[in-house]
């Protein structure tokens, strides 16, 4: 998928200038958090279980190497073709040399981040291939020519109305109006159900391999992943290679945390689990299945100290509890990936130098780690990566000034203490009518938006020890 | 198969994870043990389940025996399809049910395209979650599951497991007996979709209605009591 991480802070203005986008997301930002969280507070050990898993995570990408051997082994025994892909493009031709082997036209798919990550859609659309989006969300956009805005509901950033506009455009609607959501689905369904009675190819995503047994989880509430398994002859199943875990039930483990925090179900509509190809007594499914597994830098993330990032499991809860995302929506982002947890994967998967705006787009309020249920300390990672860009030298040479005068000044307390007693009173004085300042200079990023609150004419730390001064002379009084 | 890319991809993750002996890594995998299950809504297994089939918006009903259940299956065709046509896999188990009595006209089989309705025996019940878990086979195609405008699904009580550790237990038990199916089905719910506006709309690709007939020793109380956990 392109890229256009590098505009996040104007593309971040357009968004807002969208006021009824902005309302929309300010409607989505105050349900999803109350979804997730009935439906985590009916589980008292969801912690302990958020635990367990990240230990178990932690196990499989410790012995990642045993772990993607075992399963190779399994799923080979199991009737699979299993390939390897360093990159998007080795893992875009494989797919397309899978469908020309079997002179295919028609592409059915599903849901998937990695094939978004790889512009798989492009690569085969390119080639002739007729490639067909099944997941509601993902059909919508495809047709509207955009790109998910959220990794779980990628177009609801779209209106009713616009998609009622879009279909009207696209379908041959006749006089038929869709006047209900439920008659915008309809509409999808038939449309989509013809098209995976035609098609040949069949491509998913997987939401974790399982080695023991060589199976894949496939976790959807449309059932269209599973359509797109067992309708086409040739069955694709595209995914990373850190998405292996040991045994089954760590499958239904990780399950557990993530349709909570997800959709805020305690099982989402269908929970597949996918082995290989017909067997002689099957009266359905695909005669030829293939696992694609991509590298993409998830063993250069392996290595470096931002392993902890490839525990992610792709909820979404991070997004949804993100005062950031919830402002200027997946868009601004500028990739496949966004929110917090895109903010941290975007640079390491593409590179800081086109991204490095992505990690600023934090107030480290610390919400995304409260709730992530893989525990990833996102707001540890996205300051490491600003970090990283101080120290590369990508900021803006001024925030780098300002960074460098503030660091020198907070190492040396004493000129810090006494400069601010000097600031604090000033401005305490020449704010004492208002109370507030409309313009300060330096300040005008915070004051063009609100009014700076005026100083309460000592500072912090005076204040601090004038209380101390006085509990310990209360003591004394006793 | 790219064999360069494999190898290679296989030596970094070495380099980067080092080597350790197979008995070694599943001894560690082994002591971290399993994970904490949520406490079910009732202590009664029945009851429980049927309070998570409702609360996956399922429909549910409880017969006693496999009479009893041709009844409901077509009490259920009639009132919505005013015919008595199903289609069901090829389960040894569907194919002993007393289908005449009911006058119940199944096809044994697979979906075709203008079939309404099809019937599923399910391999187990998940309390846990409520769902029910099918695989692929001779007995139960998957487009039975996946294509029907109305899925209905039998379980037998005595299917009925708590968590889904334990209905890994029993997949393993089968996997060893006949071999791995090419498809384990965890169903729990109509398909449904929130994705236009978060609006919550059945039927997205698969079955519009999914209805849950619990068959066995239910008891008397469990579905009243089921009924009332969950608000309609
Ligand atoms: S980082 Fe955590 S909260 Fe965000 S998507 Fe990944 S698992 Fe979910």
């Amino acid at each position: 998928m392109e890229q256009h991480s590098d505009t996040f802070l104007d593309n971040a203005s357009a968004a807002l200038g969208n006021t009824a986008q902005a309302e929309r997301r300010d409607v989505i930002a105050a349900f999803a958090p109350l979804i997730r969280s009935a439906a985590v507070e009916g589980f008292t050990e969801f912690d302990a279980l958020r635990q367990h898993v990240k230990r178990v995570r932690q196990h499989s990408l410790d012995h990642l190497e045993y772990y993607l051997g075992q399963f190779e082994h399994e799923a080979v025994h199991n009737g699979n073709h299993v390939h390897f892909a360093r990159d998007g493009d080795e893992l875009n031709s494989l797919v397309l040399d899978i469908c020309q082997q079997h002179d295919a036209r028609h592409v059915a798919k599903g849901k998937s981040m990695v094939t978004e990550e790889t512009g798989l859609n492009d690569f085969l659309q390119r080639a002739g291939l007729e490639v067909m989006e099944t997941d509601l969300g993902e059909y919508i956009i495809q047709q509207a020519g955009e790109t998910p805005s959220h990794i779980v509901a990628p177009a609801l950033h779209k209106s009713a109305g616009e998609i009622r506009e879009l279909f009207q455009a696209k379908h041959k609607l006749g006089d038929r109006e869709l006047p209900e959501t439920v008659d915008l689905v309809s509409e999808a369904r038939q449309v989509l159900r013809e098209h995976f009675l035609k098609a040949e190819v069949g491509i998913i995503g997987a939401n974790a391999l399982i080695a023991e047994n060589g199976y894949s989880m496939l976790v959807t509430n449309e059932g269209n992943g599973d359509l797109c398994a067992n309708l086409p002859r040739v069955l694709i199943v595209c995914t990373t290679i850190d998405r292996v875990l040991p045994l089954a039930q760590d499958a239904t483990a990780m399950l557990r945390l993530l349709v909570r925090s997800a959709t805020g179900q305690s099982q989402t509509c269908y929970t597949s689990f996918y082995s290989g190809p017909r067997r002689e007594s099957d009266v359905d499914g695909p005669i030829e299945t293939h696992f694609v597994l991509l590298d993409n830098k998830r063993s250069e993330i392996l290595d470096s100290d931002y392993r902890e990032m490839l525990e992610c499991i792709r909820c979404g809860a991070c997004l949804n509890h993100c005062p950031i995302y919830s402002a200027v929506g997946g868009h601004a982002y500028g990739w496949v990936y966004t929110g917090p947890m895109g903010s941290i994967l975007t640079p390491l998967l593409t590179s800081l130098e086109q991204s490095h705006a992505l990690p600023n787009a934090c107030t480290s309020c610390g919400r995304c780690a409260e709730v992530c249920p893989a525990d990833i300390p996102l707001p540890d990672l996205l300051r490491d990566l600003r970090h990283e860009e101080n120290s590369k030298k990508l900021s803006a040479p001024r925030w780098r000034l300002g960074l460098k005068l503030h660091s020198w000044l907070t190492r040396h307390p004493p000129l810090y203490h006494a400069l601010t007693s000097i600031v604090i009173p000033v401005l305490h004085w020449f704010g004492r009518k208002h109370g507030n300042f409309e313009r300060l200079p330096l300040a005008a990023g915070w004051t063009s938006q609100r009014n700076f609150p005026a100083p309460e004419g000592k500072t912090f730390m005076q204040q601090y020890k004038a209380q101390q001064k006085r509990r310990e002379q209360g003591k004394h009084e006793r | 198969m790219n064999a360069s890319a494999r190898s290679e991809i296989f030596a970094r993750l070495r380099e980067i994870t080092g080597e350790a002996p197979a008995e070694r890594i599943q001894r560690e995998r082994q002591a971290l043990g399993s994970a904490p299950v949520p406490a079910p809504p009732a202590a009664e297994l029945c009851q429980a389940f049927l309070t998570n089939v409702l609360k996956n918006k399922g429909t549910v009903d409880c017969v006693a025996n496999r009479t009893e259940a041709v009844t409901a299956i077509g009490h259920h065709i009639y009132s919505h399809f005013r015919s008595h046509r199903l289609v069901a896999g090829n389960d040894p188990r569907l194919a002993a049910m007393p289908w005449r009595d009911a006058g119940v006209l199944p096809r044994f089989g697979s979906l075709e395209v203008g079939e309404p309705v099809a019937l599923t025996f399910a391999q187990l019940g998940v309390v846990e979650t409520g769902a029910i878990v099918t695989w692929t086979g001779k007995s139960n195609p998957a487009a039975n599951n996946l294509l029907p405008e109305h899925h209905i699904v039998l379980v037998d009580t005595a299917d009925l497991v708590s968590s889904m550790e334990h209905a890994w237990g029993r997949i393993n038990l089968e996997l060893e007996k006949t071999g791995r199916p090419r498809g384990i089905n965890f169903i729990a719910g109509p398909s449904s979709t929130a994705d236009i506006e978060g609006q919550l709309v059945y039927g997205a690709h698969g079955p519009r209605k999914w209805h849950v007939i619990l068959m066995g020793d239910v008891p008397a109380d469990a579905l009243a009591l089921a009924r009332a956990a969950v608000p309609a």
